[in-house]
């Protein structure tokens, strides 16, 4: 069986049945939980609102590339205007939310960096007095991590002195490319920490997984199959394991019966009308905006303010890494386009609270191409690092050409990713006038970067001038805090001991309804700085363990 | 004037000739922005608005009230200006750009970083994680 003929198989249940566990969304978090309940024998479907991803569509490989990827490809949903997607209420947020709808979630556009939380994410209350300390701790969760990357087919180098010891990764790390070493030589000069980068793109093939070809397209779809999303990672074995998976399907309700125990789900299939999936667990993977939003819009007349927020938090705490990027060019050539567009090189230098600083908590750098010439030309505003305000005349002109040849094939962008504190002013609510293609609200976004986060950023900034000037940089563009950049949406239904201040349990499982589950980032307590699927996927293997583990326990209606 | 005469206008403002690299007109019909637009049907309502003007004023008079009465229509007319552009074969020569290529490369090559000393370095500077264990 072949990934393409996917597409054709996982029937919807019959009416009526009743399954052992109805899952929403079939992106990295709810396809681990679906592969291994699956192998374990439990009767499985899986509802996603999105779409099989069609490979042809993406078209890294075309000359088209740059302008189609603008809008077809865009990370923010509202830019993007597909159906299947929900839009957002941004009117009230410093920071876009983005995420993707389809089989493989939104890592169908990730940039596949790799990495690990670092030990002191789950114990910065311990450390740092902020926040709270996660429930479980970095070496509780180092197995799951470990299994999850030989599932994905991670590439990287082991040896990393900014992590405790660990084992080889499954592939060789990938070639980091002329860019990859000038960001290198800039820490280098500087006596800072970098390391080569590693990324879910393996460097050899790997099941259904090519290997990679250095196209960089990677944030916009990898036209060779190579990058590592679950349509190819998970859900040709899920499915061999026997799940279901039914794509085009919104789930609009968590249903839930007197003794407030979860039913199923109610869902708006590709006609438009309303089906019922029974289901003795369910389990939320939609992400942290998906989520909270599902939760809000369930509990009927029973749960005014949404089902299992007795404590008040669902949507609370949104947390989504302020983000600055600076590109710097250099007179040698770079060969700045080529891939992989995941990370060549990253920095944990500025990872550890050090309060002479001004601010807590730290940053986690990575060192990437810089891509086209419409890209780098920043006479159009799809890259991260275009000044919104100016004269357009700057950007046309003689000025544009002389912009493309000091940039295009000469420069590096590093991504700044600042660790962000939970607050509970900054959340998901639902939108009052604006629905999605069901009519169904939207979520709205409330958020504001905090002032911590301001420090954090600008001192980074001036950081990161030091290093690549120290490396011969000849202009530096800087893009803080960018405003496209919620590509990672935390911490909206916390975990936590207490059932009055938080949404689950360290197993995901609702404090309020013991047989509905939340298995996405939304339950993590604090947000690290590193890039977070790694950790999300393998927090999901360790709750799908569990209730594995426990399934002859399991309150169920 | 003639749409693709306005376009024509525009685009050779916003691209001139320059150095080595040529004008927008030199390169690029208006059939090849039209081929262009044809991927991104969203802009057509735009950029077909932003032509709708007799230029009797400058090109850059023109694309100056645009960007500040019609961003849509200003954004689907430098898009697609600068997009057929750089997907130009003579142009993309010009710039060394080979499109995404795809490129091979050994695996299992033993990277530079690990015998010139640079990683050795980043080693030798010691641990940078705090330990938890205990916490
Ligand atoms: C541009 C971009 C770049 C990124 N780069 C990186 C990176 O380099 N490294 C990294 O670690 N992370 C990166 N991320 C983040 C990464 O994509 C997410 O962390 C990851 O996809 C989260 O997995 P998830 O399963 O929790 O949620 P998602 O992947 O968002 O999947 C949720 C799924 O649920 C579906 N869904 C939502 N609501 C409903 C509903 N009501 N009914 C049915 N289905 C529903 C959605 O359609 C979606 O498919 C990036 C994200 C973006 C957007
Ligand atoms: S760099 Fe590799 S993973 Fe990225 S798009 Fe190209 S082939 Fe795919």
């Amino acid at each position: 069986m072949n990934v393409e003929s996917l597409s054709e198989r996982g029937a919807r249940a019959r009416r009526d049945e009743e399954v052992d566990v109805a899952i929403v969304g079939a992106g990295p978090s709810g396809s681990v939980a679906a592969l291994h309940l699956a192998r374990a024998g439990f009767s499985v479907v899986v509802l996603e609102q999105g779409e099989w991803p069609e490979y042809n569509d993406y078209t890294g490989a075309r000359p088209e590339h740059e302008l189609v990827s603008t809008k077809l490809w865009h990370p923010n949903p509202n830019v993007r205007d597909n159906p299947n997607d929900y839009p957002v209420d941004t009117s009230t947020t410093d920071i876009n939310p983005l995420m993707f709808a389809g089989v493989g979630g939104s890592a169908t556009l990730y940039g596949a960096q790799w990495m690990h939380f670092l030990p002191s994410d789950f114990r910065v209350r311990s450390l740092d007095g902020v926040a709270e300390d996660w429930p479980f701790s970095y070496e509780d969760l180092l197995p799951y991590q470990l299994e999850i990357e030989r599932e994905v087919g991670v590439s990287g180098l082991a040896g990393d002195p900014a992590f405790p010891p660990r084992g080889p990764y499954p592939f060789p790390a990938l070639p980091i490319g002329s860019v990859g070493l000038r960001g290198a030589l800039g820490m280098e000069r500087m006596g800072w920490h970098w390391w080569p980068g590693s990324n879910a793109i393996p460097s050899e093939k790997f099941g259904e997984l090519n290997a990679c070809v250095r196209r960089g397209t990677c944030l916009t779809g990898c036209p060779e199959g190579a990058k590592s999303t679950t349509d190819r990672s998970h859900w040709p074995l899920a499915l061999k394991a026997g799940a279901r998976l039914v794509t085009r399907a919104r789930v609009k309700e968590v249903e839930t019966n007197e003794q407030g125990l979860a039913t199923g789900v109610v869902y708006v299939d590709a006609n438009g009308r309303d089906r019922r999936q029974r289901a003795k667990v369910v389990i939320l993977c939609a992400n942290g905006v998906g989520t909270p939003r599902l939760l809000l819009m369930s509990g009927g007349a029973k749960h005014p303010d949404g089902l299992a927020n007795s404590s008040g938090m669902v949507g609370k705490r949104l947390m989504m890494h302020p983000f600055a990027s600076i590109l710097a060019s250099y007179t040698d050539p770079l060969d700045s386009w080529r891939g992989p567009f995941g990370q060549q090189v990253y920095s944990l230098e500025f990872y550890e609270t050090d309060e002479r600083r001004g601010f807590v908590r730290g940053s986690k750098w990575n060192c990437m191409p810089s891509g086209g010439p419409v890209g780098v030309s920043g006479a159009i505003g799809s890259k991260v690092y275009v000044a919104e305000e100016g004269r357009f005349q700057d950007f046309w002109g003689a000025n544009l050409h002389e912009n493309v040849a000091r940039r295009f094939g000469h420069s590096l962008i590093w991504g700044i990713v600042g660790e962000d504190l939970p607050e509970e002013e900054n959340q998901v609510v639902l939108s009052k006038d604006l629905v999605d293609s069901d009519g169904l609200p939207a979520p709205q976004i409330i958020y504001k970067v905090n002032e911590n986060s301001n420090r954090l950023l600008q001192f980074n900034i001036d950081r990161c001038l030091e290093s690549v000037r120290a490396a011969g940089a000849i202009e530096t563009l800087v893009s803080t805090p960018v405003r496209e950049s919620g590509w990672h949406l935390i911490g909206t239904t916390v975990m936590g001991d207490d059932p009055k201040r938080s949404v689950v349990d360290q197993w995901g499982a609702c404090h309020d309804v013991p047989n509905l589950y939340i298995m996405d980032a939304s339950t993590f307590p604090t947000s690290g700085a590193t890039n977070p699927t790694a950790t999300i996927m393998a927090v999901a293997l360790r709750n799908t363990r569990r209730m594995i583990a426990e399934r002859r326990n399991q309150k169920v209606a | 004037m003639s749409k693709d005469k306005t376009f024509l206008a525009l685009a050779d403002f916003l691209i001139p000739a320059h150095g080595e690299m040529p004008a927008f007109g030199s390169v690029c019909s208006f059939a090849d922005a039209e081929k262009a637009l044809d991927f991104r049907v969203d802009l057509k309502e735009g950029f077909h608005r932003g032509l709708d003007a007799d230029l009797a004023s400058s090109a850059e008079a023109h694309l100056e009230r645009l960007n500040k009465e019609d961003g849509a229509a200003f954004s689907a007319v430098t898009t697609i200006a600068i997009c057929t552009y750089y997907m130009n074969p003579r142009v993309r020569e010009l710039l060394g750009y080979p499109g995404q290529e795809s490129v091979l490369y050994d695996s299992k090559a033993t990277q530079i970083y690990l015998t010139d000393g640079s990683l050795g370095h980043v080693l030798a500077r010691g641990r940078k994680y705090r330990p938890t264990p205990g916490l």
